[in-house]
């Protein structure tokens, strides 16, 4: 096994194939992390839940780590088709490349730096995930009914119980989620969390919305026939707004306030 | 009759002539579609006659009427033959072994039960294009109905029938596109062996999956499966009885796959030629097996799933009825325990193809041949345990969520070794950049994307925005067809002189590679930007808001498929008006491009001696890879009798 010999050339480094790909490999990862920082924020919803925000600096964060390995590769390539590409007579195959079979240093050092990224990956996703699954002890129970094709949001304590997803700000929401047929998916879009609602069994999830606005529940797993058309409107409110809305839709002033404002 | 198992059969040790005649000699596919479809009266008309008023009536009556067409194709075309004599005391003589290998029919035997690898390969290649076709022009009638918001185009049941067939039907053939095509044709030729270890179940392997095929169209005429590809309980237990059609041809390909898994496995395991060791295996043949043995993991789960479907619809169990005591995530749990092992069975012999490709083009030996190896090993191993990442928002074991998550994420790494591999051999190689080459570039840009956006679900909480939704369909669309069946793609071109005889066009074919790989990035990126602004899948009617996207995706898919049909035509010219091609075009190292072109029926014709792997190029070769000794004088061996092939005598 012949041991890479031009992979740490004595030529100088940026004459050499290993200079010249390390300059397209820089411009493609300034590219990537240039679109990691700003596509998602455009392309995304708004957001309007702590968790929503997390997602967003999640696709920031992996989108910046993956620039590099992939722009690595990507530039490789495209030297490849620049500088190796046979020229001549295409009826005809070039002479033999050189046999390198193999590089261990290379070998070690792609395998170690992966695994470095991949650990920096897990400690992140498993930090974020961590952080989210804690029940809050005063959040705001809702419990979310799916059946074909609608969604009911009851407010229990209250009585309200509505085709409208109303939620107070700064106030975590825990949604009890489940279903009277067949298997839906609750996804209230721009909170960015999300959970089957299955029959016969609560399923559970978080979310503290942080911003005013509205938004749209969806339904995110197939359930028949008008699945396209399983939705429901929702809206972030101040905590008197929705006070307001609670006693608009049945509820007595007491619980109204006692679901509205409830001291931490 | 005993026969000296140490050396080549001979024509003259069958001094009987044929014992097996009439009506064995004359099945064909015809035959099988007749008693298919008479079986399946038979079936109809006994469960009507019994069951109709009871409450099951409707789903047995399509269960038994499938299933009886199922036995009765594969009794007409011959798929029982063998073991049916067997069973009543007779013996297959060697004529009508050679019989059963295509001897003497000329183009016919491509419509028989052939044992012919060969032949098999080219049967399962003609499948794979049809059922590619018939899905790509379901995701066209989507992709025309998504044109605006609220499209008539289709209805909303012949929407969704049409999402969950235009879903199964690629699976389907995106599994058997590389292992029944190449696997059959080339591996066993690339190990020096004269045939697969098993050449009936070989052919029975082909078609059980052409009797798969009827029944999975059959569901449009029987209600449509409204559930999916995936077919999530409870919704498909209350399904239309299309869904006891589609759980026969799961059931089916299910058996195909498994028996062609083993065949394979056994194959690689016995039959090599003289110094052939594990060691000097092409990177395909390793990709095969290792894509077989994981297929033998995971297709078992899917055949308990679909029974338990078929039980709990036809006699009232009730393993996925929440009402009844059982649980939709029984069904998700078996569903994704075949379902994930399923992508790499899909994606790692395509890879092995690729690879091939890349090393013959840039002319250079495979980088990291035994770490690439080791890679696809971990990938397999690695596979069984990460099924639970598409359940992240099903509810099921939230506490399981960071153990899947640390488990799909570590499978990045021997992934990222085949890019290393990739790049490695690209490395100051001497790219010939014939149009083989062009795909495995396009599999190198698409399938980052696939990874790194894949990278992106492995997260649970951003997979609690982006699960269900467009997001997913264009990263796993980015993997499957920008990564596996582009990579496919590639080793149909590279294979495409071995098998056919002809050089392929590649003005043309170069023609449809730019449409196909304009076509990927802007149908999918489409794909991702509806995702990025929350557009759930399976969708007939959407919100206008996400009109935008939809028009590039729905733009992309039309210049996709129009960058396949001009493929296609490629190919068929090629057929038709194409230069004959020379035994080994591209001057490749391996042993299939060192036998005649076409290949003749014996595929050697003495067992060649392997002296070292297939990968030397820049090398000095003091004795050659390959060594094929001269034809023993006195042994004269059975001459290539199908017609259209002649036998090269000065091979080697």
């Amino acid at each position: 096994m012949q041991q890479g010999d031009s992979i740490v050339a004595g030529r100088p480094f940026f004459s050499g194939p290993a200079g010249k790909i390390f300059i397209i490999w820089f411009l493609m990862t300034t590219v990537g992390v240039l679109i990691g920082i700003f596509a998602p924020h455009h392309l995304m919803p708004t957001l309007l839940s702590h968790e929503a925000t997390d997602v967003w600096r999640t696709m920031v964060l992996f989108t910046i780590l993956a620039a590099p390995v992939a722009a690595i590769v990507y530039a490789v390539a495209a030297y490849s088709l620049i500088a190796w590409r046979h020229r001549g007579n295409q009826d005809e195959p070039p002479e033999d490349g050189p046999p390198l079979r193999g590089n261990s240093t290379v070998t070690a050092i792609w395998l170690g730096t992966s695994t470095l990224l991949v650990l920096v990956l897990l400690a992140w996703g498993l930090a974020v995930y961590s952080s989210e699954a804690v029940a809050e002890p005063h959040s705001l129970q809702i419990d979310v009914t799916g059946q074909q094709w609608l969604w009911t949001f009851s407010y229990p304590g209250t009585g309200v119980e509505t085709r409208t997803l109303v939620l107070p700000i700064n106030r975590p929401v825990q949604f009890n989620v489940t279903s009277v047929d067949v298997t839906h998916g609750f996804w209230p879009v721009d909170l960015g969390v999300q959970v089957d609602a299955n029959p016969g069994v609560v399923t559970v999830i978080r979310a503290t919305p942080d911003k005013l606005g509205s938004f749209t529940v969806r339904c995110s797993q197939l359930c028949g026939l008008y699945h396209s058309f399983m939705y429901a409107p929702g809206s972030v409110v101040t905590s008197a707004q929705f006070a307001r809305w609670l006693q608009a839709h049945g509820a007595s002033t007491t619980t109204a306030q006692a679901a509205a404002f409830v001291k931490k | 009759m005993t026969t000296d198992l140490t050396r080549p059969l001979l024509l003259e040790d069958t001094p009987l002539g044929p014992t097996a005649g009439g009506f064995y000699r004359r099945q064909n596919a015809y035959t099988g579609l007749a008693a298919g479809v008479l079986f399946g009266f038979v079936g109809w008309l006994i469960s009507h006659a019994l069951l109709q008023g009871s409450n099951w009536g409707t789903d047995m009556v399509v269960t038994v009427t499938m299933v009886g067409w199922v036995i009765g194709f594969n009794l007409g075309v011959g798929t029982f033959n063998a073991p049916l004599r067997w069973m009543l005391g007779h013996d297959q003589t060697y004529e009508d072994e050679l019989y059963a290998a295509g001897v003497g029919q000329g183009k016919k035997r491509y419509y028989k039960f052939c044992t012919d690898h060969k032949v098999v390969g080219t049967q399962y290649l003609v499948l794979v294009v049809i059922l590619f076709f018939i899905g790509g022009t379901l995701a066209m009638m989507m992709r025309t109905q998504l044109i605006t918001p609220h499209t008539d185009f289709l209805s909303a049941n012949a929407y969704n029938a049409i999402v969950s067939i235009h879903g199964m039907c690629m699976i389907i053939a995106t599994i058997i596109m590389v292992t029944g095509p190449f696997t059959n044709f080339v591996m066993p030729i690339m190990i020096g062996a004269k045939d697969m270890a098993f050449p009936r179940l070989n052919a029975m392997s082909f078609w059980v999956v052409v009797s798969a095929i009827p029944p999975l169209l059959a569901t449009f005429v029987l209600g449509g499966v409204d559930a999916g590809w995936t077919t999530y309980a409870p919704l498909s237990v209350q399904a239309p009885p299309a869904m006891d059609a589609f759980s026969i041809t799961m059931i089916v390909f299910v058996i195909s796959v498994t028996v062609s898994g083993v065949n394979t496995i056994v194959t690689v395991l016995t039959m090599r030629t003289k110094g052939m060791t594990l060691g000097r295996l092409p990177i395909f043949v390793w990709a095969s097996i290792v894509g077989a043995a994981l297929s033998i993991y995971a297709m078992p789960a899917l055949l308990i799933a679909f029974t338990s479907m078929i039980t709990d619809r036809v006699v009232g169990t009730s393993f996925f009825v929440a009402g009844q005591g059982g649980t939709g995530w029984l069904w998700e749990n078996a569903f994704w325990i075949f379902g994930h092992p399923e992508v790499y069975i899909i994606l790692i012999p395509p890879v092995g193809a690729m690879l091939e490709v890349a090393s013959t083009f840039a002319r250079k030996p495979l980088f990291g041949y035994k770490v690439t190896v080791a890679g696809f090993v971990a990938i397999s191993a690695l596979s069984i345990m990460v099924w639970a990442h598409h359940m992240f928002t099903t509810g099921w074991a939230p506490e399981l969520a960071g153990p899947f998550m640390v488990t799909t994420e570590i499978i990045s790494i021997p992934t990222g070794i085949i890019f290393l591999c990739l790049i490695g051999t690209l490395w100051k190689g001497r790219i010939w950049t014939r149009l083989p080459m062009y795909f495995v570039y396009l599999f190198l840009w698409n399938f980052i994307i696939g990874g790194v956006t894949g990278i992106y679900l492995s997260d649970t909480p951003a997979d609690e925005f982006f699960h269900g939704d467009m997001f997913v369909t264009a990263h796993f669309h980015y993997t499957l067809l920008g990564g596996a069946m582009i990579a496919a793609t590639a080793g149909l071109c590279y294979w495409f002189p071995k098998i056919t005889g002809k050089m392929l066009n590649e003005r043309i074919g170069k023609t449809a590679f730019w449409m196909i790989a304009i076509g990927i990035q802007v149908t999918y990126f489409g794909m991702f930007w509806e995702g990025f602004e929350g557009m759930p899948r399976r969708v007939a009617f959407y919100d206008p808001i996400f009109q935008h996207a939809n028009d590039m995706a729905t733009g992309g898919a039309y210049l996709l498929m129009l960058g396949w049909i001009v493929l296609l035509y490629a190919g068929i010219d090629s057929l038709r008006h194409g230069p004959n091609a020379p035994a080994n075009p591209w001057h490749s190292k391996t042993l299939e491009w060192k036998v005649p072109t076409p290949v003749p029926l014996v595929n050697f014709l003495v067992d060649p001696v392997v002296t070292s792997d297939p990968y030397g190029y820049g090398e000095p070769e003091p004795v050659g890879p390959v060594v094929i000794p001269p034809p023993h004088p006195d042994r004269e061996l059975v001459p290539n009798l199908s017609g259209d092939n002649p036998l090269a005598k000065d091979d080697g």
